[in-house]
């Protein structure tokens, strides 16, 4: 059968199968598996640690009555009260992620349905490691290509001609940013760093769907488009959701390419051309100057604090929804 | 009586007719969806090969032999340096990466109990969904200021071997996992005890696929800026020690983008890209190829 990836006896992804129960030397093991549960959990102490970590070094200030807010105002010469308001941040990061998630999902589930159901096994295995491949280039290159070949054909081209269409909807009106450099560009960009992971996990939601429910409607007469529509489709609802989320986590987190492209103002940005920012890229790039401001380091801290809580939150859904976690993109699909 | 019959004749007709039509239409869609479903491949992977294209025609003009040989030198020069420290950052973080995860992998997938094992699991993937940012300003508070070594090649590697931990655990996992029951059983019925079964059978069957899971985290490893900016710094000159600071070819990029086209340094970010290209292409086809041989090698033994 088709769906079913050679090397049968590899394990799908998600949670492998317990080994079997076999009592290698029963007496002994209960201590050396007590003192050596740690090492299983070496993960969940990385996580901890840097969390910790963080949250010692914030001193669990939070930044004042306007952390929450949405302002910011930094002045370096304390004359005037700073506001670090991480709101804004937020917004800006959603402004950029929502629509290059909402692109990258559809494009994935897509290419899923593709490498699944149509296509045969050798071209959707050259697919798949052609999509490992855009995940394995470096976000800096991307960023430089943003920057260098996209910005002036966005600013030239494609912001007048979605602006020409599209005017008329809310956020795509108003002035371009004639450097092409903005939150449109960061968008474009961060399709290709979300596709990779979205793909995968969609492709193995898609496989996983039981073979007994897709035979019988293949039985009844449905075609391939109707048996996934009707039922690969909503059978693997939850996992399409859960990729979504970890493709989510990915668009928040991404710091270098998005500062590379986005032009850096520290505002809401009144459509989608504008310069922006996002929580990611200012934490990367205002890490230099804050070295000679103790109080802009001490919100940088706690900028990152939250936007690790965000990464775990959308990553823990995501994982929770699929059965499949971020690091399926390479390890999950054509086996380990 | 013939007329009725002639009628339901007529009337089966009719219905043949219209459910011809009708399939004729579900395989006209099904079709449609086989083919107009392949144009997201052009559409993510056309901007892919422009970018591969665009970079090897901006970089390759100018690429010489000393480019490769030179260290950065006022505004020219060339990657010398920052190959060196790009290869003793990913050899160093590789290293500590690939004995914590195959370690934590191991122990998942044999030893810990069920509800350990999937915390540690969920876990894993948590670590690998954490922003590269936020690993970076952690080691740059712990590893540059906390133990006051400053930017060291050390605490780059360090921050980065955290960030491939994940990917290095999940394989040796699955890898592990994936020994047939029949290979422990005979280990078992010859009287090997848990040790000798994991070292002299598991290990060397689960060992291509904890390859690919090193193969790959060298790959992310070789791609990241954001934690090694504020732990490795920078530096013109090769490393001399642990505890110097260091350049990088991803680094090169983030800096020398911006500046003015007329310089050689802004030609340097092409050829830093160019290189990591190339490596990065290099490390995907080495990655297949283990992987296929891991396939074969799992495929002959269940059979």
């Amino acid at each position: 059968m088709r769906e079913v990836p050679e090397g049968q006896p590899i394990p799908p992804a998600g949670p492998a199968p317990a080994p079997p129960a076999v009592p290698f030397s029963a007496s002994r093991t209960p201590l050396v598996q007590w003192l050596l549960s740690p090492i299983a959990l070496i993960p969940l102490l990385l996580v901890a640690f840097v969390a910790i970590f963080l949250l010692w070094k914030s001193q669990l200030v939070w930044f004042g009555p306007s952390f929450f807010g949405i302002n910011y105002f930094f002045d370096p010469t304390g004359l005037q009260p700073n506001q670090f308001g991480v709101t804004l941040f937020v917004v800006d990061s959603l402004i950029v992620a929502l629509p290059a998630l909402a692109i990258a999902a559809g494009l994935s589930l897509a290419m899923a349905v593709s490498i699944v159901v149509y296509l045969p096994p050798m071209p959707g295995r050259v697919l798949t490691i052609l999509t490992n491949l855009l995940a394995g280039i470096p976000s800096v290159v991307y960023g430089i290509w943003g920057y260098v070949v996209l910005a002036p054909y966005f600013g030239s081209t494609v912001q007048p001609a979605i602006f020409g269409f599209l005017g008329w909807i809310p956020g795509l009106g108003g002035p371009l940013s004639p450097g092409g450099v903005g939150s449109l560009l960061a968008i474009f960009i961060l399709i290709f760093m979300i596709v990779p992971i979205t793909t995968a996990v969609m492709r193995e939601s898609l496989r996983s769907v039981p073979h007994d429910l897709v035979e019988a409607g293949l039985a009844l007469g449905a075609t391939q488009w109707e048996v996934m529509r009707r039922i690969r489709l909503r059978v693997a609802r939850r996992g399409l959701w859960g990729a979504a989320f970890l493709g989510l986590g990915r668009a928040i987190g991404e710091s270098v390419a998005v500062a590379m492209v986005i032009g850096a103002s520290v505002w809401i940005p009144p459509n989608v051309y504008a310069p922006s920012t996002t929580l990611a890229s200012f934490i990367f790039y205002q890490l230099d100057s804050s070295f000679y401001y103790p109080v802009l380091l001490q919100a940088l801290i706690e900028f990152s604090l939250v936007l690790l809580g965000l990464a775990v939150l959308l990553n823990l859904i995501g994982q929770r929804a699929s059965g499949l976690g971020t690091t399926v993109v390479v390890t999950g699909g054509n086996g380990p | 009586m013939t007329a009725a019959l002639a009628t339901d004749a007529a009337a089966v007709d009719d219905l043949v007719r219209a459910s011809a039509g009708h399939m004729r239409r579900r395989l006209l869609l099904d079709r449609v969806a086989r083919y107009g479903l392949l144009l997201p491949f052009v559409v993510v992977f056309f901007p892919l090969i422009d970018l591969l294209y665009w970079i090897s025609e901006t970089a390759l003009p100018t690429f010489t032999w000393a480019t490769l040989t030179q260290d950065q030198i006022g505004n020219g020069g060339g990657l010398h340096a920052m190959i060196i420290g790009t290869a003793v950052l990913i050899a160093l973080a590789t290293t500590i990466a690939t004995l914590i995860g195959i370690a934590a992998g191991l122990y998942t997938a044999e030893y810990a109990p069920p509800a350990i094992a999937r915390l540690g699991r969920t876990a894993g993937n948590v670590l690998a969904g954490v922003p590269a940012i936020v690993l970076g300003f952690w080691g740059y508070f712990l590893l540059v200021i906390y133990t006051g070594w400053g930017y060291t090649v050390l605490g780059g590697a360090l921050t980065l071997s955290i960030l491939m931990v994940p990917f290095i655990y999940r394989t040796s996992d699955l890898a592990f996992s994936a020994v047939p029951a029949s290979q422990r059983e005979a280990a078992l019925a010859m009287g090997a005890r848990r040790y000798q079964f994991l070292g002299r059978i598991a290990l060397p069957i689960a060992i291509p696929g904890i390859l690919t899971g090193v193969i790959l985290a060298m790959a992310i490893g070789l791609g990241e800026t954001a934690p090694l900016i504020y732990t490795a710094g920078w530096a013109n000159v090769p490393l001399t020690g642990l505890f110097s600071p260091t350049s990088y070819l991803t680094g090169a990029i983030w800096l020398f983008y911006s500046q003015p086209p007329d310089i050689g340094l802004y030609a340097l970010a092409f050829q830093a890209a160019f290189v990591l290209i190339v490596m990065v292409v290099a490390i995907n086809v080495t990655l297949q190829a283990v992987a296929e041989h891991y396939r074969r090698r799992l495929r002959g033994l269940f059979s």
